[in-house]
């Protein structure tokens, strides 16, 4: 058995560790920076991922999008044209009902229009999205008003061309506070509209915020608004998941009929939903990659403050030797100091991401991942070893005659 | 560690034994001895002096003798075994297990208890951890401390620090003790507590006490004086 055992050694430098409290602080410190970025980074672009995955269920599901421009690539990254032929491309009535005509299996094929516009009730004046679609939409994209809000606007309704709209939940609040939206009149773009449902809160502040400051429309009402009949986007909803991908391809050859292979995409959630996640990961890695890089800075502010240590303490070491140390107890002892400083710091840096991750999860999605306090522990605990085998190795190489002599 | 010396009868077996020790040191191109051809042989139990004039050689021939330095050429033997031989390592053992040092500065380690100092030898000894507490205790009340367990060095007289750093010497049971200047730093009272109880542990425990000073009074109190000038030794016996 080598003498001293590794527990020894271990409680030695810690004992050493917790003399210098301040120092031991300081110098963690910035290993506790790196870490605790690194662990925020990562849990908001994980929590993130898991809020639009939500939203994304929470649209429907075995749906369809038939969309303008070549928006996905073949590897379902978002293609480089793709503005450009949303610019470009937009699809007719014609297009629908040939779709109805000949794809049998599926649910509903909608029509959708998005417009900006401006709805005012009263003295009230606020920005919504104008979303013209089929009397289907409520049903397929969970949006339909619950008991008591009204209903969505139907088949009938559609076919009247009828001045009716459901509001979006945020919508409805700011534009009426406490009093029921139910049977009013909203102005949107000086056009009336009555008010005959409130839609089910979509939830969220980021990005798909827009689904709650909207007013539905019927199709037809939206043609209105544009000034045209192009309809910009197709819902489909296929029966069952297993038909997604057949549908998808059906519908690609019949579009084909009338479009170029570049002038349109037909895309389900998963594709659109893992383009998405290849961007966030992406832009997760890269970002904790920058707050990685103070990690690298923590450990060589450790290697400073070992050899300065090491400098401080050479009567310590000499006196050390003179009683029976080996240079592998020195050598141990000091590299010990080393990794005990980085880990500390990344067990505190690991605490405090969760901390602020929590904190941050009252109005931000984010969520802490196993595999990132993993991942910054054992960063920590390496950068503790190869910035302190330096120092340690010179402490341990020190003649015990020149250490006792040092003043 | 086998030696192939164990079968040889040797009628006498010195404790240490120096052989044409020379130590030489380089100061930029110039060569200086600090020790020239020294031999000296030292038995179990004998309390040995080595004084001499400031830069004559007296702590270059301890440190040699408590394998902290090497000698330029020459052989050091302890316990029959040729130090040149063993490396880093097993000096290590020899300096926990035969030696204890006692210095002039006391070399105490700072922001650490008098119980905590006297056990440092320990953690690189083989002797169980349970164990070592009631070891150091009883060395601290051997030195009369025994009211000072907690005590840091900065709260302790020089005297009393001086007998912690006696008490950590001997708590491995050495067999030498090689003390350089231990009273250099203390007044004559409290030097003479220390010096008693070097020849406390010489007389009880038959422990070899190896005492460097350049006091001629505390030279005298041991059997053997040696004397180095020039790093030459010279050697008186004591009546």
């Amino acid at each position: 058995m080598l003498k001293p055992t590794i527990t020894e050694l271990l409680k030695t430098s810690l004992r050493s560790i917790l003399k210098n409290k301040g120092r031991t602080a300081l110098t963690s410190l910035g290993i506790i920076i790196g870490v605790t970025s690194v662990i925020l980074l990562t849990s908001i672009g994980n929590g993130l991922k898991n809020y639009i995955a939500q939203q994304f269920e929470s649209l429907g599901s075995n749906l369809i999008y038939v969309l303008p421009g070549k928006v996905f690539n073949e590897s379902g990254g978002f293609g480089m044209n793709a503005a450009q032929g949303l610019l470009s491309t937009s699809f007719s009535q014609k297009d629908i009902q040939n779709l109805k005509k000949n794809l049998d299996t599926v649910n509903v094929v909608i029509g959708n229009v998005e417009l900006a516009g401006k709805a005012k009730y009263r003295n009230k004046k606020e920005d919504v999205t104008i979303v013209a679609t089929g009397y289907e939409y409520g049903k397929v994209s969970n949006t339909i008003p619950k008991e008591g809000k009204g209903v969505w606007f139907s088949k009938e309704d559609e076919a009247k061309k009828a001045n009716v709209g459901v509001l979006g939940a945020d919508s409805a609040e700011k534009l009426f506070g406490n009093e029921n939206p139910l049977g009013k009149t909203v102005i949107i773009n000086s056009k009336n509209i009555k008010i005959i449902g409130v839609a089910e809160k979509k939830g969220g502040g980021l990005g798909a915020g827009h689904l709650d400051e909207t007013i539905y429309v019927p199709l037809e009402v939206g043609f209105s608004f544009a000034g045209n009949r192009n309809i910009q986007s197709i819902l489909l909803q296929t029966k069952n998941k297993e038909e997604i991908d057949l549908i998808k391809k059906q519908t690609e050859k019949i579009m084909l009929k009338n479009f170029e292979e570049d002038e349109f995409s037909v895309a389900d959630q998963s594709q659109i939903l893992s383009s998405i996640n290849s961007i966030l990961g992406t832009l997760t890695i890269a970002l904790s990659g920058i707050a990685a890089i103070s990690l690298i800075v923590g450990g060589i502010g450790i290697m400073n403050i070992m050899i300065a240590t090491v400098t401080e303490r050479t009567r310590e070491i000499g006196l050390r030797k003179a009683v029976g140390a080996t240079p592998r107890a020195i050598l141990l002892q000091f590299l010990f100091e080393a990794v005990i400083l980085s880990c500390l710091g990344g067990l505190i840096g690991v605490l405090l991401g969760g901390a602020i991750t929590q904190a941050i999860n009252q109005f931000f999605p984010a969520k802490v991942t196993f595999i990132s306090v993993f991942l910054a522990f054992g960063v920590s605990f390496a950068v503790g070893i190869i910035f302190g085998v330096t120092p340690a190795r010179r402490a341990s190489k020190l003649s015990p005659i020149e250490a006792l002599r040092y003043e | 560690m086998k030696t192939k010396l164990s079968f040889i009868a040797i009628k006498k077996v010195f404790l240490l034994q120096l052989k044409n020790i020379t130590k030489t040191y380089l100061s930029g191109t110039s060569e200086f001895d600090a020790l020239k051809d020294v031999s000296l042989k030292i038995s179990e139990g004998e309390f040995i002096s080595i004084t001499g004039p400031s830069g004559s050689g007296k702590s270059t021939l301890m440190h040699i003798i408590g394998l902290l330095d090497n000698p330029t050429s020459g052989e050091v033997i302890l316990q029959g075994k040729d130090i040149a031989r063993l490396n880093e390592s097993e000096l290590a053992v020899f300096r926990n297990k035969i030696l204890g040092f006692v210095f002039q500065q006391f070399n105490l380690l700072s922001k650490t208890s008098s119980l905590e100092n006297v056990m440092l030898p320990l953690l690189y000894s083989d002797i169980p951890s349970e164990k070592r507490k009631n070891l150091a205790l009883e060395m601290l009340a051997k030195v009369n401390l025994s009211g000072k367990l907690k005590n840091l060095p900065s709260q302790l007289s020089g005297g009393e620090q001086q007998r912690v750093a006696i008490a950590r010497a001997l708590i491995n049971n050495p067999k030498i003790i090689l003390a350089d200047e231990p009273t250099g730093n203390l007044d004559s009272k409290t030097g003479r507590e220390v010096m008693d109880l070097l020849h406390k542990s010489n007389k009880e425990e038959k422990r070899t006490i190896i005492l460097v000073t350049h006091d001629p009074d505390l030279a005298n109190e041991a059997e053997r004086i040696l004397v180095i000038k020039d790093g030459k030794i010279t050697e008186r016996q004591n009546a």
